[in-house]
């Protein structure tokens, strides 16, 4: 199967040249090669076990903590692989944020959960600090909602509020490619909602990739997708295209509903 | 229709019966238990409270130990605590973060964990005579406080190894991913979030094993008691060189040779004695739940 690669119109942010892995000699993953244009949300998209969450946590070496992985190809951002034996594993984290499908807020206060980055990383303390923590926390849409009671615990917001709490701690740590797990699926309509609107409004600032198994979502969300099975990338481009005229058969039964 | 109906019917009254049966006996064994340590309380503060005065808590004893009170050993006994609480707590608590982080990936971190759990499992006995041969002997510490400590730190890490690492387990992996996710390093990740996380259950392994050190003579027999005290208690550098009396001692040596002590006093001793690890065991519960309501 060979992937459909239209060049995207914007600059790249992060590209993986026949990227593969396998757990346990499994293959998950296989030779994939995709590149996210800058400042855009990409979906991922495709039926269970095709490979996307393991593709998402390709992007931020999140498969190092599973121990038989074994991961072939590159990531580039700006050129330079991220699987270099070289790179600091935390500045890549700190550039490439992600969200889990179900929010794990850390049990301390909302406050906490959002100045542990900044303060980590760049040493913020204070004033300085509660600016970065009130700056993440309204572009997560949750400022309003929690400005009063900062320092409850996080684990006392409700699951929306909590997932958009890990956004923001994420956001705090001032990332480019923000990586998001299907964020919406422990939720419910109107936090799905909320989210959605969230990653729209972030995907003008940010290099967003979304995981989803929920078709109409990508189609609301997201400038670009990728479609997945078996662990192959089968078609890739712009999401009007995708879901209007997708190129490939398996894509277009997927779409129209036939399987997954 | 009808016929599973019938079937179904069967199988239902024997599930009820059957139910009723085990309801039953498990709750007789329960009740049994708890009325077994309830009687067990009972007659000790039946016989114990009339002797528990001021005095009697607060003053060493007097007239060739016919009269007076357990103060010195009461103190002995709570300084051995202390001790044994300082040293023990950070040596079990590394030593369980060690275990749950590179447990499962080295061969000898498992043969660690198996040994641990040997330890911890060692009659209290053998940690009395090895800390009579090494801290005692070897490092010519004698018969002291300092003994002491040394010995029942030794006879406490084990048991604080196995909680801490125990409770390092509970920690969701969700929320190490979270850690990682945000550019922490694996220690930034230990300590920021899961030993927070796992503090009420470390806080519970360091209780229960210093609970169970108070009330154990075997560890400070040989290392750190005097039978009696009757000095007025002064705290200094020397007292580290020199024996203390404690509870558990006093009730086995006072026991042993009937006559000198008067019964009511080991009575009273005794009560002091759970007094102190129901104590103990409170105030351990108290900050527990309160550790908990704090964030989770």
């Amino acid at each position: 199967m060979i992937a459909t690669m239209t060049t995207p119109k914007q600059k790249t942010a992060i590209e993986t040249i026949d990227l593969s892995v396998a757990y346990n000699g499994k293959m998950a993953l296989k030779g994939v090669s995709l590149a996210f244009p800058e400042n855009a949300v990409t979906a991922l998209i495709g039926p269970s076990g095709c490979g996307k969450s393991t593709l998402l946590r390709a992007l931020n070496r999140m498969n190092d903590r599973i121990p038989d992985a074994e991961i072939s190809g590159r990531v580039l951002i700006d050129g330079k692989d991220i699987y270099d034996r070289r790179v600091n594993l935390t500045r890549l984290r700190r550039e490439v944020g992600m969200v889990f499908q179900k929010p794990n807020p850390f049990p301390m206060s909302i406050f906490e959960n959002v100045a542990l980055g900044p303060r980590l990383h760049y040493g913020l303390r204070g004033r300085a600090l509660q600016e970065v923590v009130e700056d993440a926390l309204r572009k997560a849409a949750l400022w309003d909602e929690v400005k009063d009671e900062l320092h409850k615990s996080g684990l006392a917001l409700s699951g929306g509020q909590q997932q958009r709490l890990c956004i923001a701690r994420m956001l705090a740590v001032q990332p480019r490619i923000l990586l998001m797990d299907e964020p919406c699926s422990a939720l419910d309509p109107i936090s799905t909602q909320k989210i959605e609107e969230l990653i729209t409004e972030l995907g003008t600032r940010y290099t967003v990739i979304v995981v989803t198994h929920n078709l109409q979502q990508a189609a609301r969300i997201s400038h670009y997708t990728g479609f997945l099975m078996y662990g192959e990338l089968v078609e890739w481009g712009e999401t009007t295209q995708i879901f209007e005229r997708p190129a490939r058969p398996e894509t277009e039964d997927y779409i129209r509903g036939r399987f997954g | 229709m009808a016929e599973w109906e019938v079937l179904a019917a069967r199988r239902d009254a024997l599930r009820a019966r059957k139910n009723a049966l085990l309801t039953g006996a498990f709750g007789a064994v329960g009740l049994a238990t708890v009325l077994l340590v309830f009687a067990l309380v009972a007659i000790i503060a039946v016989n114990g409270a009339p002797t528990i005065s001021w005095e009697f808590l607060t003053q060493p004893p007097r007239e060739g130990m016919s009269a007076g009170g357990v103060g010195p050993m009461i103190f002995g006994s709570i300084l051995l605590m202390l001790g044994a609480f300082v040293m023990a707590t950070p040596l079990g608590v590394f030593g369980g973060v060690c275990l749950a982080e590179y447990g499962e990936r080295s061969r000898l971190m498992r043969l660690m964990h198996a040994s641990v759990a040997a330890l911890a499992g060692t009659p209290p006995i053998v940690y009395g005579l090895f800390g009579l041969a090494i801290f005692v002997l070897k490092f010519h510490f004698g018969v002291s406080l300092l003994a002491g400590w040394c010995t029942l730190t030794l006879f406490c890490v084990p048991a604080i190894v196995l909680t801490t690492e125990a409770a390092l387990k509970t920690v969701p992996a969700a929320l190490i991913d979270g850690g990682l996710a945000l550019g922490l390093s694996r220690w930034q990740t230990l300590w920021r979030i899961a030993l927070p996380y796992a503090l009420p259950g470390i806080f519970t392994g360091v209780i229960l094993s210093l609970g169970r050190a108070v009330g154990e003579a075997t560890p400070v027999l040989f290392t750190a008691s005097v039978y009696y005290s009757t000095a007025e208690t002064k705290l200094g550098w020397e007292t580290l060189r020199q024996p203390v009396a404690n509870l558990p001692y006093y009730l086995a040596e006072g026991y042993r040779q009937p006559g000198v002590v008067p019964e009511r006093f080991i009575w009273g001793a005794c009560l002091t004695l759970i007094m102190l690890t129901l104590l103990l065991n409170a105030g351990a519960i108290l900050i527990r739940s309160r550790m908990r309501r704090r964030y989770l």
